[in-house]
């Protein structure tokens, strides 16, 4: 796992956005364990109560559960992960459109774009 | 944890001492086994016994020598450079630190001379200087007896207690002229230098006083001319154990309370 | 007492010179502090201080509840600047000597991160390099279950390779019950893994909060602050 981290932000919620977006893309799959919390932060190079806190917050949002004995897993709630990519999706095409209006393009102009750059990619 | 810190001092010391030790034993054997040779007049062997000789009051020299420095020099580098950070940030008191010093040192001066003394054995000995060595025992036993009555038995004691005490007052005064020399901002080799002077310059000073005074009581009545020696040697006694508690003490307040390494 | 450092208008003077002034200053544990300034700020002084190679000109200082003493430098572990291992020991010789006076020593542990560095026991740490020599204190520093930890600049003047390695051994030897202080001016890359900051500045404490805090607040990392606090 791959972390990117910068200084300005607080990093247990950069820690928690990246994480997400390792449940989203696949990286970590419904129900897989998690290593320790001193372990990922180690890997992140994080202070361990960072890490923590980060976890506890995945917690409460539901995407992370804690079994005592057998340790920290990603939750098998199918249903909870595709909202989350759906949230995280909505929030990537918000800006993009913010961005495509700040450029002076209208609904037709931005669609028919799409439509030609996406066939030239070949998606 | 005064055991751990004598055995650490023992082996820090003993690396380089029992080697050096052991090369003077070794040369001595060789010089007696040589002095036996020389005895053929062959030329080419002369010469080689001259050089071996040579070795032989080198190694002895610097037995002796080599002993003392290395006991300022560990002192120094183990408590007041670089190694100090490791040592005084030990789970001991300061004391125990110049104990575990002090007891290591005096252990090597009694080696060092164990060792001399040894090898000249080795060297020398034959039965018939056995014989002069037992002679000349004798005579100076009757001479003790016979100027000093009864009392040569505690004459004999003193003159042993007061070489021991003033070895240990010559240590620890090097250890306070080091911790002293500590306390200059700059240039604190000269300030140990300087230190070392100044207070054996004043303990002799003392002495003299004190030994004057004696003297003044005294007058010079022939009766306590036999007494003369005994009771000096009770003051130098005295006075040396004094120096030497004075000694310890200050080392130890300015390595408690005035440590400042660099 | 659950503090395990306290200390009260602690004040260090050198003659005229003022090192430390009037400084009031509480680490819970189970904290990676970062302990931030300039050099000549007084950050040696006060570590030195709390592992009693100084004695406070006014003022006091706990550590666990305790002045320091040969009780307190039993549960306090210290990384110095400077080589202060004997030269001519072995590296196995020296955890020898760690494992001899300190109860908390872990032998196992030193000897595992020896291995995994490919560093050979046998060899005399006069024929190491100063990296080198630098990795070892901080091993045998590390294998301890101290309660503190000072480190002062534990990864300045080392390759970036090995600062990560340092690192990552503070964070796995991480527990709730110890305390980490990192003293360094090099705060770019340590200040992830600190859960606070504490600024001196010319013998004073400047400040004091969690790095959280701090950026929230500031809406800057802790180097960024430390520019501006500390600009020339």
């Amino acid at each position: 796992m791959q972390w990117d981290l910068n200084s300005e932000k607080p990093v247990y919620l950069q820690l928690v956005e990246q994480i997400q977006a390792g449940i989203i893309s696949g990286k970590y799959r419904p129900g897989d364990k998690l290593p320790s919390v001193r372990e990922m932060a180690a890997q992140a190079m994080v202070n361990p109560n960072t890490m923590q806190r980060a976890m506890s917050e995945l917690e409460r949002e539901g995407l992370v559960y804690a079994n005592r004995t057998a340790g920290r897993f990603i939750t098998s709630d199918e249903e909870l992960i595709k909202q989350l990519k759906k949230r995280y999706i909505s929030q990537i095409i918000s800006e993009f459109l913010e961005k495509m209006e700040q450029l002076g393009l209208n609904h037709d102009e931005i669609i028919s774009l799409i439509d030609e750059i996406s066939k030239n990619k070949g998606i | 944890m005064l055991k751990k810190l004598i055995k650490h001092e023992i082996y820090a010391t003993g690396r380089i001492l029992l080697p050096l030790y052991g090369i003077t034993i070794i040369l001595s054997f060789v010089n007696r086994i040589m002095i036996g040779i020389n005895k053929f007049n062959n030329t080419p062997l002369n010469i080689i016994s001259t050089i071996t000789m040579f070795f032989y009051v080198f190694a002895i020299i610097a037995t002796i020598i080599t002993t003392f420095i290395l006991i300022v020099f560990r002192f120094y580098k183990n408590l007041m450079t670089d190694e100090g950070y490791l040592m005084f940030t030990l789970p001991v008191k300061p004391f125990q630190l110049i104990n575990s010093k002090l007891i290591s040192a005096i252990f090597w001066i009694i080696i060092s001379v164990v060792v001399t003394i040894t090898s000249l054995l080795i060297l020398l000995l034959n039965a018939e200087r056995v014989t002069i060595i037992r002679d000349i025992w004798a005579y100076v036993y009757k001479m003790l007896k016979n100027n000093f009555g009864d009392n040569y038995v505690y004459l004999f004691l003193e003159m042993i207690l007061i070489t021991f005490i003033s070895i240990i007052q010559q240590i620890l005064l090097i250890y306070v002229s080091i911790a002293a020399g500590h306390l200059f901002s700059g240039h604190k080799i000269l300030g140990s230098f300087a230190s070392y002077i100044a207070i054996n310059t004043a303990a002799q000073l003392v002495s003299l006083l004190v030994l004057l005074a004696m003297a003044s009581f005294t007058g010079s009545s022939f009766e306590k001319l036999e007494k003369l020696p005994h009771a000096i040697l009770i003051i130098a006694i005295v006075l040396c154990s004094i120096y030497s508690i004075l000694y310890y003490l200050a080392t130890n307040y300015i390595l408690s309370k005035k440590l400042n390494l660099e | 007492m659950s503090a395990i450092l306290e200390c009260r208008a602690l004040t260090k003077k050198f003659g005229s010179v003022t090192a430390l002034n009037n400084i009031d200053l509480t680490l819970e544990r189970g904290k990676i502090v970062g302990l931030l300034g300039p050099n000549g700020s007084g950050k040696t002084t006060l570590i030195k201080l709390i592992n009693g190679l100084l004695v406070p000109t006014a003022g006091n200082l706990y550590i666990s509840g305790m002045p320091p003493g040969a009780e307190t430098k039993k549960i306090v572990s210290y990384l110095p600047e400077r080589t202060y291992l004997p030269d001519w020991l072995k590296v196995s010789q020296a955890i020898d000597f760690f494992k001899d006076f300190y109860e908390d020593f872990d032998v196992n542990k030193a000897y595992d991160m020896l291995k995994r560095l490919n560093l050979d026991p046998n060899k005399r740490l006069k024929t190491l390099s100063k990296g080198t020599k630098e990795k070892i204190q901080l091993i045998l520093v590390m294998s301890r279950n101290a309660d503190l930890y000072c480190l002062d600049e534990p990864i300045g003047g080392v390759d970036p390779a090995a600062r990560d390695y340092i690192l990552n051994t503070i964070i796995t030897n991480y527990n709730d019950n110890a305390t980490v202080i990192i003293s360094t001016h090099l705060i770019a890359d340590i200040e992830n893994i600190l859960d606070e900051a504490i600024f001196i500045k010319e013998g004073s404490l400047y400040l004091h909060s969690t790095v959280d805090d701090i950026r929230e607040k500031e809406g800057k990392s802790i180097d960024s602050l430390f520019r501006e606090v500390f600009k020339c």
